[in-house]
């Protein structure tokens, strides 16, 4: 990072000096760099400062960016920290039963108890996101914009069916979170992602993931699961098996009928015959990872397909098994 | 306070701790010493050669070679010479030519020279160093090398080691390591059970937390200072003067902090680029690798291919054991041939079998050079020998320990390559101290509340289908060079006013060693403050840090050398009490006369001298294994068992290592807290080849060059280790009667984890690590 020189970089002559800006001019293996970094102190002045210099890069946590940045796969010609907006740094209650969250919100934030009990399942993939180093700076807008295929939050995300708020001069706009990682409807030049809603449900969610260690570590598949008694629906979505999280909508409405909601909150009722708790396992890794990806031979490609579906089924069925405990 | 008998005897010192200072901090052997760097690096002031600055300095830079294979057509270094900023760029056509008068890289390595500095017509492996620059800016030396235009033949590279026999030569010198058959009894001897098995072992980063950096500085007689996290300063010295084409006193090496290593570290093409940058700048050359650089740099642990047959009888005694091992150990030599020697001389195990008929290869192929990691060789073969018993011991319906206990060698017992185990060989013993040692309890009242499951905390893990297992191994390793290398060390003690000091070139690379040095001056001289120079090649030679040689080696140096300063020091007190050097102790800073009634303090009695004395320790000397693998070839050897307890979800295929209780043969505990650490790091290195850390390569190209890519185990991933026994029953030709303790555990561990998914999978755990798809049921 530039350390603030306190010369010519503070604020640049031409513009009104609003936005706190570092200038520096480096030069790198002969060629001239510049180097902009800008932080704002409020959302207004972030979204003018992405307005008048396109290219910029909105930063927060920085855990994916700067080190992209470092390993020079990535240089972007300015960087707008985020770090001094406060706004986004929090959460609060809206009317309608909604939650919004701010995209500055740290993973650590996610992870204390009384978010937990607002929204569980994103509270579980905060606390398994990574090591506390991580977690204490990487934040849910950071993970939604980076859109990193194992990104956690992002199945949970996608199965309350979140929205995304986006910012730019002169208006926002609501975008749900599975159009924007998609690419149906992705981040415009100059947009800035500035809060998450969340419906609240008040009903069970669960956010269960397959590593390869004890430790923190990029998940190998993800579920997220959440019923939703009002609606006698379940909602599922995978994680980490492809570039975005996948929502196996047949699988969801057909163990949706395999339920027996009236006996819900009665001592010791059985809610699903187990079988087809398994079966809604099989039918959700069958759906996200597709017979096709199994061809390659037993010790090639498909076998690694096989043993992700499998994996798949083993979480989906086990997310059912807890939700509806 | 001490008697006469115990000053007489040198394998005996006193405890020279006086009963009454409970408080003080503990002092001399056998008591738990503080690290001596424990605090600084606590405290983060500890000089690491990252650390390290020169007025003026340039920054170097390391092109690699994108290829595993490849001819090197022309190298174009203009581009990078046109970079303002940029002071030199060499190539092998800098270093000094070869006995042709052609350039031919400078070719080194420890054992066969066969290694360049700087890749010459041949790239043999991914990441080897093929150029180097030196610049004002480290980006602008990175932007440098990064521009050198290299153009390369594509060829095809050999990556299975299975191959090697059948191809080309990849090198002038052969494919062929070395083959080592070691055949001992009657080849016809047949048991009434037979086992078999392939076993195969991954290719294990040792990863040190920090990576590779150093300083050159050119002197002003044409030669170089290096300052280095080096493990063997004189090795080190006189392979880099021999590259560079100067006399060995013309090249300087300072051993800077060493950020952790399990025995080798710097590659020798790092310091003899750095040397040369800064010889040819005649500036100050600084080079820190960078985390993925760094496993491109350094040696691994040889991947290897193991084929067992166990002959046994009714009762489970060994009649035979069949084995081909086949070590691939990369694109160059450096110490294949030592760690083939303990692959096939330990690859019965801790057990006696008469009849052993084994053929050993180590390979030369085009994946990542292999090296010196803890327990090489012999880490392999354990894994394979131990998952051959517990196959014998499910055919015969017995327990695992009990195969174990019906086989252990014992002191005096022939290993396979003829050579009697002298030394004490407790490995039944070590077995009981496990079988008396508690098991974990279940978590059976709250599990969830209370159980690290499988997956980690907030993973996926259900207890429904978790099951645990218990596994069992033994293992050997063997301490010091093997085969007639040259085992030797020298230090210096020296005695002023109220403190001591020890001049010796034992590198302590974590492994305790300035401590040791510490406790031993004290415990012989009664001196609580002993200060440890700081290493560099003009001391004498003490050779590498490895194979856990310095504590029976250097430690045997620092003892006599304070001996010889304690009698100089007593000679003219015993004199004038009219009394013998015997009879006299020292404890607390005083010389006491053993009835108590004479004394003086250590200060008064040296009157202002300064006392010096310089001493050797030689081990005895071995012999190379012949051509039928026989041969007195090791000196000593630690035996180690250990107890593995995991939970597997056998759904997902996660495991844990709940808890790992070792027995370990110590010969005698110096520091117990000191051994009590270096178990724990071995085993967490051992869990971790266990079940995570594989080094991965596609074509011979590392596809896994991070810390995010190489998993390390994590405090999660770690098991809780106890300790059931540190046997002490010393070994006699050793100093102090102690056994190396570093390697061993990290031997043994892989097998017992092995052994406990085994347990409770049922599954044949062939190979490590043991992934996912290995531990799933179903």
């Amino acid at each position: 990072m530039v350390p603030p020189s306190g010369g010519p970089g503070w604020g640049s002559p031409g513009r009104r000096p609003r936005v706190r800006q570092f200038d520096e001019q480096v030069e790198h293996g002969g060629i001239q760099v510049n180097r902009t970094i800008m932080l704002p102190a409020s959302l207004d002045e972030a979204v003018e400062a992405l307005a008048v210099t396109p290219g910029a890069v909105p930063v927060a946590g920085a855990t994916d960016l700067m080190e992209a940045v470092n390993a020079g796969r990535l240089r972007p010609a300015a960087l707008i920290g985020l770090g001094r907006i406060t706004e986004l740094r929090g959460w609060r209650y809206e009317d309608g039963g909604t939650a919004v969250l701010g995209a500055g919100l740290t993973h650590a934030r996610m992870d204390r108890p009384d978010f937990a009990a607002l929204i569980p399942a994103l509270a579980d993939a905060a606390r398994t996101a990574g090591p506390p180093q991580v977690r204490n700076v990487g934040t849910l807008g950071g993970n939604i914009a980076t859109a990193a295929p194992a990104g956690d939050t992002l199945p949970v995300l996608a199965v309350l069916e979140a929205t995304a708020t986006l910012a730019r001069a002169g208006g926002t706009r609501e975008v749900p979170i599975s159009h924007l990682l998609t690419g149906l409807d992705p981040l415009r030049p100059g947009e800035l992602l500035t809060w998450v809603r969340v419906p609240l449900l008040h009903a069970p969610q669960v956010f269960l993931k397959a590593t390869s260690r004890s430790g923190p570590a990029r998940a190998t598949a993800s579920v997220a699961l959440v019923l939703d008694p009002a609606r006698r629906a379940v909602r599922c979505a995978v994680g980490a098996v492809a570039p975005v999280p996948l929502r196996p909508l047949e699988a969801e409405t057909w163990v949706a009928g395999c339920i027996d909601w009236d006996a819900r909150g009665e001592e010791g009722a059985a809610l699903i015959d187990p079988a087809a708790a398994a079966a809604f396992g099989e039918y959700v890794a069958g759906a996200c990872i597709p017979d096709g990806a199994l061809d390659g031979g037993p010790e090639g490609p498909g076998a690694v397909a096989l043993r992700l579906r499998r994996t798949v089924s083993v979480l989906a069925r086990r997310a059912l098994g807890r939700a509806l405990k | 306070m001490s008697s006469p008998t115990d000053i007489s005897s040198p394998t005996d010192l006193p405890s020279a701790a006086p009963e009454e200072s409970q408080d003080a901090e503990p002092f001399g052997l056998g008591s738990t010493a503080l690290r001596t760097d424990a605090l600084p690096k606590a405290l983060g002031i500890y000089p690491y050669a990252a650390d390290l600055w020169a007025e003026g300095l340039l920054w170097g830079a390391v092109l690699r070679s994108p290829h595993p294979h490849a001819r090197i057509v022309a190298i174009d270094t203009t581009p990078a010479l046109a970079l303002p900023g940029v002071h030199a760029v060499v190539t092998a056509a800098d270093l000094p030519p070869g006995p042709e008068g052609t350039p031919d890289g400078a070719p080194s390595g420890p054992i066969v020279a066969d290694r360049p500095i700087l890749a010459c017509g041949v790239v043999r492996h991914h990441g080897e160093p093929v150029a180097a620059v030196a610049a004002d800016h480290p980006d602008t030396a990175r932007l440098a090398a990064a521009s050198i235009l290299v153009e390369y033949e594509l060829l095809e590279a050999v990556t299975d080691p299975e191959q090697s026999f059948n191809v080309p030569p990849l090198h002038p010198e052969g494919n062929l390591f070395r083959h080592l058959p070691l055949r001992t009894g009657d080849p016809e001897a047949v048991g009434e059970i037979v086992v078999e098995g392939l076993y195969q072992v991954g290719r294990q980063d040792p990863a040190p937390l920090g990576s590779e950096a150093g300083l050159a500085v050119p002197r002003p007689d044409g030669g170089v200072e290096l300052h280095l996290s080096s493990t063997d300063p004189h090795g080190d010295r006189d392979r880099t003067a021999a590259c560079l084409g100067l006399e060995p006193d013309r090249v300087r090496l300072v051993v800077t902090g060493v950020p952790g290593a399990t025995s080798d570290r710097e590659d020798l093409s790092f310091q003899v680029t750095l040397a040369l940058l800064a010889l040819r700048t005649g500036r100050p050359v600084k080079m820190t690798l960078t985390r993925e650089e760094s496993f491109h740099a350094h040696t691994s642990r040889h991947p290897a291919l193991l084929r067992y047959r166990h002959h046994a009888d009714a009762e489970g005694k060994l009649v035979k054991v069949e084995a081909q091992i086949l070590l691939d150990g990369g694109a160059y030599a450096d110490v294949s041939s030592e760690a083939l020697a303990a692959a096939a001389a330990f690859s019965v195990g801790p057990y006696v079998c008469a009849n052993v008929f084994v053929d050993a290869w180590a390979v030369r192929t085009n994946n990542p050079p292999a090296g010196r990691m803890r327990g090489e060789g012999a880490l392999q073969t354990c894994f394979a020998y131990e998952s051959q018993l517990d196959q014998l011991a499910v055919q015969l319906g017995i327990d695992p320990l009990e195969i174990r206990r019906r086989n252990a060698m014992a002191t005096g017992d022939p290993m396979p390559t003829g050579q009697a185990v002298t030394c004490p060989a407790p490995v039944a013993a070590l077995l009981d101290a496990l079988t008396d040692s508690p098991l974990p309890a279940l978590p059976l009242d709250d599990p969830e509340a209370d159980w690290l499951l499988p997956g980690g905390p907030g993973g996926a893990g259900d207890p429904a289908a978790v099951r645990r297992g218990i596994g069992y191994a033994v293992g050997m390793v063997h301490m010091l060079g093997a085969e007639g290398e040259d085992e030797v060390s020298t230090a210096t003690v020296r005695v002023s006013g109220n403190h001591a000091t020890v001049i010796c070139a034992a590198v302590d690379v974590g492994q305790g060693f300035a401590t040791l040095a510490r406790q031993i001056v004290q415990s012989v001289l009664g001196v609580s403050e002993v200060y440890i120079a700081p290493v560099d090649s003009d001391q004498s030679v003490a050779g590498p840090s490895a194979r856990g040689r310095h504590t029976w080696v250097s430690g045997g140096a620092v003892e006599r050398a304070a001996l010889m300063v304690r009698h100089q020091l007593l000679q003219p007190i015993a004199a004038n009490f009219g009394m013998s050097v015997e009879l006299l102790s020292i404890a607390d800073g005083k010389i006491t006369s053993y009835d108590g009634v004479l004394g003086m303090p250590v200060a008064e009695a040296l009157e202002g001298k300064e006392l010096w004395a310089t001493a050797q320790c030689r081990p005895h000397p071995t012999e190379p294994l012949d051509e039928s693998g026989q041969g007195d070839a090791f000196v000593s050897i630690a035996f180690c068992a250990m107890r593995a307890v995991v939970d597997v979800d056998i759904e997902l295929g996660a495991v844990r290592v709940v808890d790992v209780t070792v027995a370990q043969d110590v010969g005698r505990a110096l520091n117990p807290r000191q051994i009590e650490d270096r178990i724990e790091a071995a085993v967490a290195q051992g869990v971790g080849l266990a079940l995570l850390e594989d080094l991965r390569t596609d074509g011979g190209r590392i596809l896994n060059a991070s810390l995010t890519g190489y998993r390390l185990p994590t405090a999660l991933d770690t098991p809780d280790v106890r300790i059931a026994a540190l046997l002490e029953e010393r070994d006699v030709v050793a100093t102090f009667g102690a056994k190396a303790v570093s390697a061993v555990p990290a031997v043994v561990a892989p097998a017992a984890v092995a052994a406990a998914v085994r347990a409770a999978t049922g599954l044949p755990v062939g190979r490590l690590p043991i992934l996912p798809e290995d531990a799933i049921v179903g």
